[in-house]
């Protein structure tokens, strides 16, 4: 098969030399991240950062308990945030009020870390891949607390991790 | 103040590669596959079909592309075809503020709704917060 003249062998190979170099320019900040990213957890950073933001996440409804799972979210992924509310919830620590503000705040909101870098490697400022996430997250799930009744349910249900 | 051993630099430097790894599994054939798109003209049918609709975020045809593979993929298949593509930097922001919101549908909606949020309202929040603030820097973003 052949597209004009050029070879689709060659169509293949300009698309993959496309797709290693900007591989290439990830990998070059993602695994440095990583290792940082390791030692601040180490370090107990991760906790200090849930103390931090316990007041904040309490205008919004969330005790510190239903802060560490937007935590973890925001850190580490959706994935990671939806286990631990999973068990928060099955466990009583969370009530599902709660559970809903932090699933609003989550799915707007995670792998802040991971989700920025990539675009912030293809030339987009990094203000713009935070703040509005941030801001939108913190609007909604506020209006959820407002808007969501003491007893509404939903179900929680086991979870393994995907990514 | 701060401790660092060998074992956190491995550890990390581990999911550093983990994480390109799993990168590289998309990144790359989504590049392969955007690039066999603009060689046989079918990236111009879709730019040609979606570019009214693109002009609302300020962005061009193409642009579809990056966003349907964000929106149903993932954003490093986002990313892939973002590198194959020709956008603008202008483009590429407003790409990627839209695509933070709502990525991966087909993975993470699921994953909200174990969490305990229900599939299609987490889908309408995440869509039209996407949409609202691409309109808004399509409008807005010099």
């Amino acid at each position: 098969m052949a597209f004009g003249g050029v070879s689709t062998m060659s169509i293949l190979w300009e698309g993959f030399v496309q797709g290693m170099r900007g591989l290439w320019t990830v990998a070059l900040i993602v695994i440095p991240l990583m290792v940082v990213l390791e030692i601040a957890d180490s370090n107990g950073l991760l906790k200090r950062l849930n103390r931090l933001m316990a007041k904040p996440f309490r205008v919004i409804g969330l005790r510190e308990e239903g802060a560490f799972p937007v935590v973890v979210a925001i850190v580490f992924g959706i994935t990671y945030g939806s286990g631990v509310i999973i068990n928060h919830v099955r466990t009583g620590k969370v009530t599902r009020k709660e559970a809903r503000v932090v699933g609003t705040f989550m799915a707007l909101a995670h792998a802040l870390i991971e989700d920025t870098v990539i675009f912030w490697v293809l030339g987009a400022p990094l203000l713009l891949l935070l703040a509005p996430r941030v801001i939108l997250a913190y609007i909604m799930s506020y209006l959820v607390y407002r808007w969501t009744p003491e007893t509404n349910s939903s179900d929680g249900d086991d979870l393994k991790a995907v990514n | 103040m701060l401790e660092v051993n060998r074992k956190m630099v491995w550890k990390g430097t581990k999911t550093g590669l983990q994480t390109t790894w799993e990168l590289a599994k998309v990144v790359v054939p989504t590049a392969m596959v955007v690039a066999v798109f603009r060689a046989s003209g079918t990236l111009d049918i879709i730019t040609a079909f979606f570019a009214p609709y693109m002009g609302h975020f300020g962005l061009s045809g193409e642009a579809a592309v990056v966003l349907f593979s964000g929106y149903f993929v993932n954003l490093y298949a986002a990313a892939g075809s973002i590198m194959a593509l020709n956008l603008t930097v202008r483009e590429i922001t407003i790409c990627a503020v839209m695509l933070g919101f709502c990525h991966s549908l087909l993975v993470e909606l699921p994953i909200s709704q174990k969490a305990g949020s229900p599939l299609g309202y987490i889908f309408l929040i995440r869509l039209s917060c996407s949409l609202a603030v691409g309109w808004l820097l399509g409008v807005f973003l010099p």
